[in-house]
């Protein structure tokens, strides 16, 4: 009796704990989705708010894709984020496992690294690197963006995968070895489909890297043509006025694709982290 | 053949050598080239008179750049912004998301569902997060001070954004806000992996819900919560979008935090060279800490590094 | 209040027409007229000017650059900006064969970009730049000086831009480095509809003093009603307006020929704190404290408040967010120590040739052709602004029996000046940092209204010792006017 009135608080306690959380995510987010559907007028009325469109408007959405290219942005942001994120999650298996899997000189040194580049302020390496790129007449190309989103996620990435790695029993590749694998087959063969939840995971942490990314944007990008989403959303801002409805808008629709991964992988972020521990 | 063999001996034992490094080195190449250079010419260029409408210029100028950043009027006050700023984001973040987590541990009808929507705020960008928080909590329009009054938390509008003190406190929540999640993940992830035969043997002990929590479960995570606590840490002291986004710093650099400063003050008076001296002390202080916290913490006996 | 309608419509009829016959703008003499009659009979009516430009448009355009390619970046791409752009690019290469890539960067960022493009000479060809950025663009030559490309052409531009834009940057810079896009002043956004429920009269083609101003805000303030007399600016740019108002009794100047900064006088204290005293008797609500560009026209869009000093290019977004009879425009006030009007005229991006450019001559055929009479017209017609070329200044101009016949007026106006700069040298990390820091301090009670002047007046002073001593031979600025010096 005694435990399952403990149990019956616990329960209560979780409830209210995570409507508290639900409230708290979801509060901003409908106001700006409700906000999406109101007229500009009825945005900055600064004497009556609404929780509710009083005049209900597709117009900010049908703004965003005829006169604001919309489309072309979501096109760009998607190529160069899934880039990104496919060579990252790579670049990273291969040097999660190396710093997971070996003892070696200099490994603190190349860890330490790692975190040094999470230091560096991000505008002392954009500007070099803009130097470098002109030169290498990158700028204006997806190319630009798509290598500079790649190294600043690629050292938590691949910090992350190790940790992974480090979940899962060596014992499992060695059993492979001993069926005469060699190391590189063990990796794909036997160690990668463990790890498929912790791969999504990486996936996932260097999408949203990439995705949201405005400031390297603005400076690596010249023409509307190329612009990713942020950027767009940030041309809204003009010298006098924030276009509100079309940036909440725009807002909402940046949200989508990420919010639709999430529905999908959201069991795979988590249990990535802990796969392998199941079995430890 | 014999040749061969033996040669492929000595290089068998060579590539076991080697194999680490090929490993890691794509990864340790691209970031060397990538992040080394730029990390180096901004030590350089701090130590210079490096001005970005004059590179014909430059020159060494005897830490001119350092005298001028310690001796600035609000170097103090963006030093305690900076540190107020970081310690109360990160501690909020850490246990909101240390709460989430808990939340979410165990098994619940629409887990799914509930999980996706409440990872979102991770999911946006720091710049939209910031003008909705700068709109929601101006203090003439905007919707916080109408819920609050409506609902009679206060009696009178707050101005959010003009006050000092309340306007780093709207950065801060922004910031917490968006973090919220990054935390939750992690410590989630890593409390799904603790055993559960470590919980049986404490129930037979008898062991209350609580001291479970401080002497199971918190030292098993405890390697988790560091590292994303540390990384946490260098990322929110040197973001300063959000700062520049909701605030601008003000009033009268009642929020401006170092970067936001520096960001600034970079492009404004085009002075790179100044610009390098703040980011080298960005970096002396994060190091420092790393190497602080680390020893604190004691992250290598807890674990791995 | 139907009489008050009809005077505005007057006045403003007359306004345009002033405007539009000027040879030479507000009051020029007959001889200025006749000197610059060529261009400048100046087309009286609508039909003649674009007759004259297309003249001008049709076949002239030199094809001696075809095949060559330009860049072009504008710093504040909106939908109308970038279709007019594109549109007026096929047309310069239908008429050229010269090809130009449009490129863009959002206004937010747009200091940002040119710097890291100026620090990298990457630059496009031509940019359309900020006055407020020039400072640092000729310093480091990233733009080039155009007087030689202008030359003769001088005449068929507006005394607006010769007398006061060109002749400040001749001060400045020694050289003319831009050609305006179009032109704006500022001018007071008021509540109409406000004021005739407090049965206040409002008359624009009056001249009205600052004192008469700061009693209308206190009038408009109702906190029952939660309006507020002012949208004020604590934010970055606090200072602008601001600054305009003191050197109402400084000759409209900030240093005196030697050198000497003009508003440590007691006289501007006192003007300085009855200015702050809008924030400070709260006729601006207290979060305007840190309040920029968009929450002061937000609010007032909104309905929260009563006036609003402002570019007449936000006429734009009032016409969007507002209905007609809730807002009209009101001039500048006029010093109370000589009864002038002080006010500043500006393009708000201009045309620039960038030091980068490998073309810097088919890149001034671009600049000219945009800005030849009937592109002007539809520029000027798309953006809100006033025309530069005395022959598109006749157009029929959207507005002009209403708000813009304010602007326009102010424009012609006898007593018309416009005031220096914060100084010659480069000042825009005061303008991004401790102008507005200052008052705000000021504001919140940590330090008293002194302090923060003499504050500003030392840095300002400070900075120009040392760029006297660098350029001994340096201009200093003076107040300008239409009718030159």
């Amino acid at each position: 009796m005694n435990r399952s009135t403990k149990k019956k608080v616990v329960g209560v306690i979780r409830f209210f704990v995570l409507a508290f959380y639900l409230l708290l995510v979801v509060l901003p987010i409908y106001w700006m989705i409700v906000t999406s559907f109101k007229t500009n007028a009825e945005i900055v009325n600064a004497q009556v708010i609404t929780y509710w469109p009083k005049t209900f408007t597709l117009d900010n959405y049908k703004g965003l894709f005829s006169v604001m290219n919309y489309g072309t942005y979501l096109k760009n942001s998607l190529i160069v984020t899934l880039s990104t994120s496919l060579v990252v999650t790579v670049l990273s298996i291969y040097g999660g496992y190396g710093l997971a899997r070996f003892k070696f000189r200099g490994k603190g040194v190349a860890m330490v690294f790692f975190l040094v580049t999470q230091m560096i302020p991000s505008i002392l390496v954009i500007i070099p690197l803009y130097v470098v790129f002109s030169q290498m007449h990158l700028i204006d190309t997806y190319t630009s963006l798509f290598i500079f989103y790649t190294v600043t996620n690629l050292p938590f990435c691949a910090i992350t995968m190790r940790s992974f790695f480090e979940r899962i029993p060596y014992a499992l590749e060695e059993a492979a070895f001993v069926d005469g694998c060699s190391r590189g087959q063990t990796l794909w063969k036997v160690v990668l489909p463990v790890m498929f939840p912790g791969i999504v995971a990486v996936f996932v942490f260097a999408f949203i890297g990439a995705w949201n990314e405005l400031i390297a944007g603005t400076i690596f990008l010249n023409t509307q043509k190329m612009w990713t989403i942020p950027i767009g959303l940030k041309s809204l801002v003009g010298k006098y006025n924030v276009d509100w409805g079309s940036m909440m808008a725009g807002g909402c629709l940046a949200l989508l694709p990420t919010a639709l991964m999430f529905i999908f992988v959201q069991k795979y972020i988590v249990e990535g982290m802990t796969a392998g521990a199941v079995k430890g | 053949m014999t040749k061969n063999k033996s040669g492929g001996k000595l290089s068998l034992q060579t590539k076991r050598k080697l194999q680490p490094y090929l490993y890691i080195a794509p990864v340790l190449i691209l970031l060397l080239i990538m992040f080394g250079y730029p990390l180096i010419k901004s030590i350089v260029m701090s130590f210079q008179d490096y001005k970005l409408s004059r590179l014909d210029k430059v020159s060494w100028n005897n830490f001119q750049n350092y005298i001028s950043m310690f001796t600035d009027k609000s170097f103090l006050l963006l030093l305690k912004n900076s540190l107020v700023y970081v310690v109360v984001a990160v501690i909020g973040q850490f246990l909101l998301g240390l709460g989430l987590a808990l939340g979410l541990n165990g098994k619940f009808r629409g887990r799914g569902i509930y999980q996706s929507i409440v990872f979102l705020p991770w999911a946006f960008s720091a710049f939209v997060v910031g003008l909705l928080f700068r709109w929601s909590f101006n203090g003439e329009y905007g919707v916080v001070n109408d819920v609050l009054l409506k609902l009679g938390i206060i009696h009178e509008k707050i101005s959010w954004l003009g006050t000092p003190g309340l306007s780093l406190a709207v950065v801060i929540m922004a910031m917490i806000w968006i973090g919220i999640p990054f935390f939750g993940i992690n410590i989630l992830a890593a409390l799904q992996s603790v055993p559960e035969d470590i919980y049986e043997a404490a129930d037979m002990d008898g062991c209350g819900t609580f001291r479970k929590f401080f002497t199971l479960t918190l030292p098993y995570i405890k390697p988790t919560i560091i590292m994303t606590i540390l990384l946490r840490t260098i990322w929110i002291f040197n973001s300063f979008d959000l700062v520049v986004i909701v605030t601008e710093g003000g009033p009268a650099n009642y929020s401006q935090t170092l970067p936001s400063y520096m960001y600034t003050q970079a492009f404004s008076s085009y002075d790179f060279g100044l610009a390098g001296a703040f980011g080298v002390l960005l970096m002396v202080i994060l190091t420092l800490y790393a190497l602080i916290f680390l020893k604190i913490t004691q992250y290598d006996k807890a674990g791995d590094f | 209040m139907k009489k008050r309608v009809v005077s505005i419509l007057l006045a403003s009829a007359m306004a345009v027409t002033a405007f539009t016959g000027c040879g030479g703008g507000g009051g020029s003499s007959a001889a200025e007229a006749s000197k610059t009659s060529e261009a400048g009979s100046a087309a009286p009516e609508a039909s003649a000017a674009s007759e004259a430009g297309s003249a001008a448009a049709s076949g002239e355009w030199s094809r001696e650059f075809e095949g060559t390619s330009l860049s072009f970046l504008d710093v504040a791409p909106s939908d109308v900006r970038t279709s007019y752009y594109e549109g007026i690019f096929q047309k310069f290469y239908e008429a050229t064969g010269i090809q130009v890539e449009y490129q863009s960067v959002p206004w937010d960022d747009a200091a940002n970009k040119l710097t890291v493009l100026g620090a990298s000479n990457t630059l496009p060809d031509v940019m359309t730049t900020w006055n407020g950025w020039l400072g640092q663009f000729t310093q480091s030559g990233w733009v080039i000086p155009l007087d030689d490309y202008i030359g003769d052409t001088v005449s068929e531009y507006t005394d607006a831009v010769v007398n006061i834009l060109w002749e400040s940057e001749k001060t400045r810079y020694n050289h003319i480095y831009t050609v305006p896009d179009g032109l704006m002043v500022k001018g007071i956004y008021v509540r109409k509809d406000w004021c005739e429920e407090l049965n206040i009269e409002l008359d624009p083609t009056k001249a009205w003093t600052y004192d008469e101003y700061f009693d209308l805000v206190e009038k408009l303030t109702d906190p029952e009603k939660n309006r507020y007399g002012a949208s004020f600016r604590g934010a970055r740019g606090a200072l602008d307006p601001l600054w305009v108002y003191l050197q109402g009794y400084t000759n409209g100047a900030t240093f005196d020929q030697k050198g000497k900064i003009q508003m440590t006088t007691d006289e501007c204290l006192t003007a300085f704190n009855k200015w702050l005293d809008i924030y400070r008797n709260h006729w601006a609500p207290e979060d305007s404290i840190n309040w920029g560009f968009t929450e002061m026209v937000d609010n007032f869009v909104g309905g929260l408040t009563g006036t609003l000093i402002n570019d007449s290019e936000v006429a734009a977004t009032l016409i969007n967010g507002m209905d007609d009879s809730q807002w009209t425009v009101m001039p500048m006030p006029t010093s109370e120590k000589d009864g002038k009007i002080y006010n500043t005229i500006n393009a708000p991006y201009a045309y620039t040739i960038s030091g980068n450019s490998e073309n810097p001559d088919a890149s001034w055929l671009l600049i000219q052709y945009l800005t030849a009479a009937e592109n002007q017209a539809e520029y000027c017609q798309a953006t809100g602004e006033i025309p530069i070329k005395k022959d598109a200044s006749g157009l029929d101009y959207y507005g002009a029996d209403g708000y813009y016949g304010v602007f326009l007026q102010e424009m012609n106006d006898e007593t018309l000046a416009v005031p220096t700069s914060f100084g010659t040298f480069d000042f825009t990390d005061l303008h991004q940092g401790l102008f507005h820091e200052e008052i705000q301090s000021c504001l919140l009670g940590d330090q008293d209204a002194k302090t923060s002047l003499d504050n500003i007046c030392n840095a300002l002073q400070t900075r120009m010792d040392e760029y006297m001593a660098e350029n001994p031979d340096a201009g200093i600025e003076v107040a300008l006017t239409m009718k030159g010096q």
